[in-house]
């Protein structure tokens, strides 16, 4: 699964369905409309990349998707449920059951060892037994058996972005979001994880990955620019 | 100064809500000095305020009625006498006005001279037909005013004319007999030339008051029943009323004052820690190391003075209306304008506490490297954990310099991780997130644990309190019933099933024979008094001859009596009894002035006459059968009660002062907690931020927050119990009443009680610093950390 080389088929089936998505920032004379009607579809199976200039409205795009934020216009559905306009507790529930985040700066908890940190989301929503087992599969099959005893303080950037990936995947969702996820690390840490990243998506998993990293577009099923707010394949 | 005052000025504004919730601390705070100052300058000073508006006299002379020419002639010849007056007091007399009524009226005809009252409402006496002064407890109690109408006995109806105040005596209805002041020329008018049998006198000074005393009694020849009683012995007898309890609650105000200065210094102390990253910006700028002290000295100031004068009023506001009705009960006066004074300095040394609380760690701030200031570690020098694998150094290796950069504050709090928190759930989580600090987090549970240790002591206070009134064997009395049957029916009571002993209770009220001024009470049994009283030995031995002795703790301490000397009695016929000490006990009864003696002697010396007969009875008795042969005998049996404090709605005015003051604690802890959560969620905001981004809701934050204030609550509430069991206790006992062993400790009542509060305020804390954190987007979160 986690082999370097492994390019997995790109299902038919759409984890993510943007369309018309608007956001604005700001009130009045100084509102700034930083999405202005993005349309995105990630399959099962595909990795996508956002790319383009800062302040472009990359992550803004990725929170929406990851009901972190909600939209002005337009409609999201993720793993087939509608993400727009639902109550903050319907969208609790789909970040829990089918939504990974892989963020810029880790954000390890740095009070819990690696191990802790990736059992964290399934211990937060009451997960037992079986969470246990898959984050400690999890950590198997990513080779951080060492990182996972000891905490993130005394951990590599490489090794901490390794055990958040394994986080964003112990509850197995059905879209991993990843923010810059090598902007931090050097280039052979950002490697590393990339090969992990490029291993993600599967027959019921895609994956949406912003950067600015050359290195993370080349690994990607499809690579999309935006640009003032709109995307352009 | 002036850019310094517009910095804080500026910064105060940019952040209202945390202001005001530093702000809300210093008032409650306040709150809890107000509470303080009031009940401590209330109760301090009462009965001097009292005693000098009445112009009390020196000794105060009862005696059977004489004629006062005659008596005036004996009296002046006293020396040091500056004044004296004559009154004819005449006692249970019929009372009624305002719709009630009682036959315990004690009427006080004017004979001449000075007064010894204070009129608070209305004027003094006219030698008119009809007019009356009565003392304020009647009036208070009866609902009367000036210009009401007050019939008392054959006189009929008298206009009521003012309202006094004379703290010989608690208030009625404490006291049993309500007072009212007649002038002499209509009574005397009606009844003919009138006796005195009360003298009033004043000395030219009070530190030779021992030499008149002894001269007053060479000169009582053929005075009868003569009983002198100094201000200094009314004092302890006002006092008696509620001596331990208003000595209690003196201490209790010390205790809290030191609580609110832990408050205040903590709660300043972690404000400075969350601005360690602006202080590092003012350094880095070139603001001196001076500047910076003075700019948070003076916005913790600025905050401190509006917030501060709040509270005050606040705890004065919540805590003056009772104390001054305790004050009313005991006859005595409120402070008047130095209540305001003593606030305004209590308000000046907040304001201080606040600004050199805030100023000390910000001017330690200042003076470390700017770098390491901008990067917020904690005030104390982080020690940094055991690193294995070269950890550090690891870590720094692959990371971008920003990240690196951004790690310092997190390497340095997850080093100081307690092992024993590293297992369990998002309680475990939250309680590890709280203890990345440990200097707060100490600093927290000294507050919490001052606050629960507060509270048990006031519950225990007030616990104490009914069994003070309630609970005779309290006072080391082992009997349960007393009945108002002559000493020749004992054997007849004691012959009822369930009856163990029954003896008769002789008491008799005398004075020291060499300090006369000093009062104390004499109880006799026949036989061993330890059936029926046992207050145990401090000393000595117990009584076994008939001129021996047990002497109260509190005379002891009063007359400097050790066992082996002599007490030597003066009693109101004008004899003598002498004892020797063999025993000092702790007794409560009478605020330890009491002597336990043989009742031959009393009764040889015709005192302790009309006893009442003491019933123990038998463990596991029927105490109604018991009582429904008594009342065959004739009697109607009395439980026995506790100490003179059995006044209903004087306890009732005590404990709404101890509710006040706790209700006022509750509000310190809870603010104490929910600003230590404050501070977690705020450095935190991310690892929050990321719980929630993996579909983590209310429940779960709530659960980190309960976490992070279980952490701070349950060490705070041992300490606390341990601290209100081995030194407040005891510590506050021992300021009340030396004289004896007040079981003051918590019991499992008021641990649950305070357990309980605590629970709730964590409750309320958590769940208000997690609704909090929903409210703000998950993104803002985020980018917070």
């Amino acid at each position: 699964m986690w082999a370097k080389d492994a390019r997995p088929t790109v299902w038919a089936v759409s984890v993510v369905v943007a369309r018309g998505l608007v956001k604005r920032f700001g009130d009045g004379r100084s509102a700034r409309r930083v999405l202005d009607g993005v349309d995105l579809d990630v399959a099962a199976g595909e990795l996508v990349a956002v790319v383009g200039p800062s302040g472009s409205g990359k992550s803004t795009l990725l929170h929406l998707i990851g009901a972190l934020d909600r939209a002005d216009g337009g409609s999201i559905e993720v793993a087939g449920r509608r993400v727009d306009g639902r109550p903050e507790r319907e969208l609790t529930r789909l970040r829990r059951e089918h939504i990974g985040f892989v963020f810029q700066f880790f954000h390890l908890v740095p009070e819990l060892t690696g191990e802790e940190n990736v059992l964290l989301p399934a211990r937060a929503n009451g997960g037992g037994a079986a969470a246990s087992r898959r984050a400690r599969r999890l950590i198997e099959e990513l080779g951080l058996g060492e990182a996972a005893r000891r905490r993130p303080p005394e951990l590599s950037g490489g090794e901490q972005q390794r055990l958040a990936l394994a986080r964003a995947l112990v509850n197995e969702p059905a879209i991993v979001l990843a923010d810059e996820p090598t902007g931090n690390l050097d280039a052979r840490a950002g490697h590393s994880v990339l090969d992990l990243l490029r291993a993600v998506p599967d027959e019921r998993r895609g994956a949406l990955l912003v950067t600015h990293d050359p290195a993370a577009t080349a690994i990607a099923d499809r690579v999309v620019r935006m640009v003032d707010g709109r995307l352009e394949s | 100064m002036r850019a310094a005052l517009i910095l804080a000025v500026a910064r105060l504004r940019a952040a209202p809500g945390r202001a005001a919730l530093a702000g809300l601390g210093i008032l409650a705070a306040g709150a809890m000095t107000g509470t303080a100052i009031t009940i401590a300058v209330s109760l301090s000073g009462g009965f001097d305020r009292a005693a000098d508006r009445a112009d009390l006299p020196d000794v105060t002379a009862r005696f059977r009625e004489r004629g006062p020419a005659e008596l005036d002639q004996r009296i002046r010849a006293l020396p040091n006498l500056a004044s004296r007056s004559y009154r004819l007091e005449v006692t249970d007399v019929p009372l009624s006005g305002g719709g009630r009524s009682t036959r315990s009226g004690a009427v006080e005809v004017l004979l001449g001279g000075r007064r010894g009252y204070a009129v608070v409402d209305g004027r003094d006496l006219r030698p008119r037909e009809g007019e009356v002064l009565v003392e304020r407890g009647l009036a208070d109690t009866w609902g009367l005013g000036v210009g009401d109408l007050l019939r008392i006995g054959v006189l009929g109806p008298q206009r009521i004319v003012g309202i006094t105040v004379e703290p010989s005596n608690v208030a009625f209805p404490l006291a049993r007999a309500a007072h009212v002041y007649l002038p002499r020329e209509p009574v005397q008018r009606r009844f003919g030339r009138l006796p005195a049998n009360v003298a009033l006198l004043w000395t030219n000074d009070r530190r030779h008051l021992d030499e008149t005393l002894v001269q007053a009694r060479a000169l009582s020849y053929g005075v009868r029943d003569l009983r002198l009683i100094t201000r200094e012995g009314v004092q302890v007898l006002v006092g008696q009323a509620a001596g331990i309890v208003i000595a209690l609650l003196g201490a209790f105000a010390l205790v809290t004052l030191a609580a609110a200065g832990l408050m205040l210094g903590s709660a300043a102390s972690a404000e400075v820690q969350r601005r360690l990253p602006t202080i590092g910006v003012q350094r880095a700028v070139g603001l001196s190391r001076r500047r910076v002290a003075a700019v948070h000295a003076l916005e913790a100031a600025l905050l401190a003075l509006p917030a501060a004068a709040i509270g005050l009023g606040a705890g004065a506001t919540l805590t003056g209306p009772r104390t001054e009705q305790l004050l009313r009960t005991l006859n005595e006066l409120p402070p008047g304008a130095s209540l305001p004074a003593w606030l305004v300095a209590g308000g000046a040394g907040l304001v201080a506490i606040v600004a050199l609380a805030s100023a000390w760690p910000a001017w330690r701030a200042a003076g470390r490297a700017p770098a390491r200031v901008l990067r917020g570690g904690d005030l104390a020098p982080a020690r940094e954990g055991k690193r294995r694998f070269g950890g550090r150094a690891r870590a720094a290796r692959d990371l971008s310099p920003r990240t690196a950069e951004r790690r310092g504050d997190g390497l340095a709090h997850a080093a100081r991780v307690p092992r024993a928190a590293r297992r369990g759930g998002l309680l475990a989580l939250g309680a590890r997130l709280a203890a990345a600090h440990r200097a707060r987090l100490a600093a927290t549970v000294a507050v919490l644990a001052a606050s629960a240790a507060t509270a048990l002591l006031l519950l225990s206070l007030a616990s104490l309190l009914e069994r003070l009134a309630q609970d005779p064997a309290l006072l080391g009395r082992r009997y349960q019933l007393t009945v108002a049957l002559p000493p020749e029916a004992a054997p007849a009571v004691r012959a009822i099933p369930g009856v163990a002993a029954a003896a008769p209770r002789r008491i008799a009220e005398g004075s020291d024979a060499f300090a006369l001024g000093q009062p104390l009470r004499l109880i006799a049994y026949p036989g061993d008094h330890t059936v029926f009283e046992a207050p145990p030995l401090a000393s000595g031995r117990r009584r076994a001859g008939p001129r021996e002795a047990e002497v109260g703790l509190g005379l002891a301490e009063v007359l400097g009596l050790r066992v082996g000397g002599t007490l030597a009695v003066a009693l109101a016929s004008g004899g003598e009894l002498r004892y020797r000490v063999v025993g000092v006990v702790r007794a409560l009864d009478n605020d330890g002035r009491v002597a336990y003696v043989g009742e031959r002697g009393l009764v040889a010396a015709g005192l302790g006459g009309s006893p009442n007969l003491a019933v123990r009875l038998t463990p596991g008795a029927d105490r109604a059968a018991v009582g429904r042969a008594l009342r065959r005998l004739g009697a109607r049996p009395r439980p026995a009660g506790g100490a003179s404090t059995s006044n209903a709605r004087f306890l009732g005015v005590l404990a709404d002062v101890l509710r006040a003051v706790a209700a006022v604690t509750a509000v310190m802890c809870l603010y104490a907690l929910a600003q230590a959560l404050a501070l977690v969620a705020r450095e935190r905001r991310a690892t929050v931020a990321v719980l929630r981004s993996f579909g983590s809701g209310a429940g779960a934050v709530l659960r980190v927050y309960a976490g992070a204030a279980l952490i701070a609550l349950v060490p705070a509430a041992l300490v606390g119990f341990a601290v209100e069991r081995i030194l407040l206790a005891p510590g506050v006992a021992r300021l009340a009443a030396s004289y004896a062993d007040l079981p003051l400790s918590a019991g499992v009542r008021e641990a649950a009680v305070v357990g309980g509060a605590l629970t709730l305020v964590g409750a309320l804390a958590a769940g208000w610093m997690a609704a909090q954190t929903i409210r703000e987007p998950i993104v803002a979160g985020l980018r917070g950390e």
